[in-house]
């Protein structure tokens, strides 16, 4: 397993945002993390990326405990995210926000040159693969809603991650861009890049997906195939309300 | 008509050039061959300023990189001043060495604070970090107030340069303005590397940045502790320049205060904004000292210009001006 999310508990006050959650991710595979709003998905990706310490409970990445460690760490352990609302950096450059995470390092080459040759050729590469290379030195502040999701999921790719974390990454994107999205993780996904994303959209979680978790008030209450999911009485309470 | 194409078919960009070079190094020989031109009107006035603004150069470039790049606002940062000048002043009156030599162990002193403060204050955010800044101050100038060793309250002086009386002026003016240049350089050279980059991306984001794989922690702590170093530097020079260590010429929360508005008037977070920032406030300080005397009014002044400045320049001269793409190519640093 690539991920292991081990009996994870996360409460803010009285809310019990993650409730001894555990399900794991398989190397190579594209898994959804599905479940209605507040069942604790951003949670559970915070947690797993270490901007949120878990209060109980481990959570382990290629076979390390990366329980607790920075983000920084867990992201130069390979593991990168993207945020339901984007984060881009306004004043920064398109081309500087693919590059910022290559601030690492040492002395020398954090002293050294902004954007190196090869680095602005990777990031005008995956630029080019999402569709906005042209916008490459436009402030990251003008940027459309749908192309700053584009940004956000291009400069995740930087650090060449083996594990990609998606936080709706079609969230009111419009019909064509969301399937560039879709034809891009799958792309990704057949080099090797494992990812997990957190998605609405049905259509898109069953024919994307190898496997599917689901969440509901902090807890999983069910993993499978995207088919088995489809039936699972659980799922349709879990969305309806019923639990 | 298509852009020109690399073999992997991404379009290549084009870059800037710009022949800045020539008129700063104009700018930079004139300031160095000015001492030689005795025969100058006001030769000593001249030089006073210079000492003046060169001093201010260096600060408020210093303080931009963790005020500006990082986002991080210092109100404490004349710590480093007042330990820099103490520092060197001290190797003077005790063991006898020249502050011209013991200012750079001043600055890297300086610096080592910088380091230990920052391990401290930087868990904290926003306004509490204004406020843990301003904690050190008072900290630091009650220590002094109350250490009898070096006067207390009263101070202590220092002896007066080996100089001739008509040349005195002269090591100071060049002192500061190695100082100014080399605290400008260093911005420069941050705001061009990868170190500079980061800082300025966790002061839009510190979350992003980190998620992104930037250290922030230590990214902070580096940006506060290169930043002390050349205040420690001037603050050694100017004290020798004064001949006296006293806490109220250096502990006062206004030389901080100076610090900030000049990086504001000149464009906060950018590597010709201290600088600009910092020739204007002093031009406007020296014209009104000149039409109202060295009065209240000043300050008055000061206030109403500063109101200007932020109402037509909201993001300070430099920065303004950058966004709307009208920065003369030889203020264009970043
Ligand atoms: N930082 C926070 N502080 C307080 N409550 C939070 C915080 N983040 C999330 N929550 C709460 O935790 C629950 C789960 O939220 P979230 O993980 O965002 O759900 P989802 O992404 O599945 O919609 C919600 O009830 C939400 O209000
Ligand atoms: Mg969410």
């Amino acid at each position: 397993m690539l991920l292991e999310v081990d009996h994870v508990s996360k409460a803010f006050g009285g809310v019990r945002a993650v409730a001894d959650c555990s399900f794991a991710v398989q190397e190579g595979t594209i898994t959804a993390l599905i479940g209605p709003n507040g069942a604790g998905k951003t949670t559970a990706f915070n947690l797993i990326s270490g901007i949120l310490t878990p209060d109980s409970g481990r959570i382990k990445f290629a076979g390390n405990d990366i329980t607790g460690l920075r983000p920084h760490k867990i992201a130069r352990l390979g593991v990168g995210r993207t945020f339901q609302i984007t984060r881009e950096l306004g004043d920064l450059t398109v081309l500087e926000n693919m590059v910022v995470g290559t601030a690492r390092g040492t002395f020398r080459e954090l002293l050294g040159r902004r954007v190196l040759a090869r680095e602005e050729q990777q990031a005008m590469e995956l630029l080019d693969f999402v569709g906005i290379a042209r916008l490459a030195d436009q402030k990251a502040k003008t940027l459309s809603y749908g192309q700053r999701k584009l940004l956000e999921f291009a400069s995740v790719l930087m650090s060449r991650p083996r594990l990609v974390l998606l936080d709706e990454p079609a969230g009111g994107v419009n019909p064509a861009l969301l399937d560039r999205i879709v034809d891009r993780i799958r792309t990704l996904n057949q080099t090797g890049i494992t990812f997990l994303i957190v998605e609405h959209n049905m259509d898109m979680v069953m024919n994307l997906s190898d496997e599917v978790v689901v969440m509901a008030h902090g807890e999983v209450i069910t993993q499978g195939p995207p088919t088995r999911i489809r039936s699972d009485d659980r799922v349709l309470d879990a969305y309806l309300g019923r639990v | 008509m298509t852009a020109p194409t690399d073999t992997t078919g991404v379009p290549a960009r084009p870059r800037r050039r710009s022949s800045r070079g020539v008129v700063l190094g104009v700018v930079l020989l004139v300031a160095i061959a000015l001492p030689f031109f005795r025969g100058l009107p006001a030769y000593n006035y001249v030089l006073q300023l210079g000492i003046v603004l060169f001093m201010w150069i260096a600060m408020t470039s210093s303080w931009n990189i963790v005020g500006g790049f990082a986002g991080y606002i210092s109100l404490g940062h004349n710590v480093f001043y007042g330990i820099g000048g103490y520092l060197s002043g001290l190797l003077l009156v005790y063991a006898g060495w020249s502050p011209f030599a013991t200012a750079v162990l001043a600055g890297l002193f300086c610096l080592a604070l910088g380091v230990g403060f920052g391990l401290v204050t930087f868990r904290a955010h926003g306004p509490a970090f204004i406020i843990s800044t301003i904690a050190l101050l008072l900290m630091v100038t009650i220590f002094f107030d109350n250490w009898e060793f070096v006067g207390g309250s009263n101070g202590i002086s220092m002896p007066l340069p080996p100089f001739p009386v008509e040349w005195i002026k002269v090591p100071f003016y060049y002192a500061m303005l190695v100082s100014a240049v080399g605290s400008v350089y260093l911005a420069y050279r941050i705001a061009h590397s990868k170190f500079g980059l980061g800082l300025r991306a966790l002061a839009q984001d510190e979350t992003k940045a980190e998620v992104a794989g930037i250290d922030t922690r230590r990214f902070k702590i580096a940006a506060f502790a290169l930043s002390a170093f050349f205040v420690g530097v001037v603050g050694a020079v100017w004290a020798y320049s004064l001949s006296y260590l006293r806490p109220t010429i250096f502990f006062i929360i206004g030389v901080a205060a100076n610090m900030v508005l000049m990086a504001i008037i000149g464009g906060r977070g950018t590597v010709a904004g201290p600088v600009v920032g910092a020739i204007v406030l002093i031009a406007v300080n020296e014209l009104s000292v000149v039409l109202f005397g060295a009065s209240e009014l000043n300050i008055v002044v000061t206030g109403v210009i500063l109101l200007g400045v932020l109402l037509f320049f909201p993001l300070g001269i430099v920065g303004t001006l950058r966004e709307h793409g009208k920065l003369p190519a030889i203020l264009d640093w970043d």
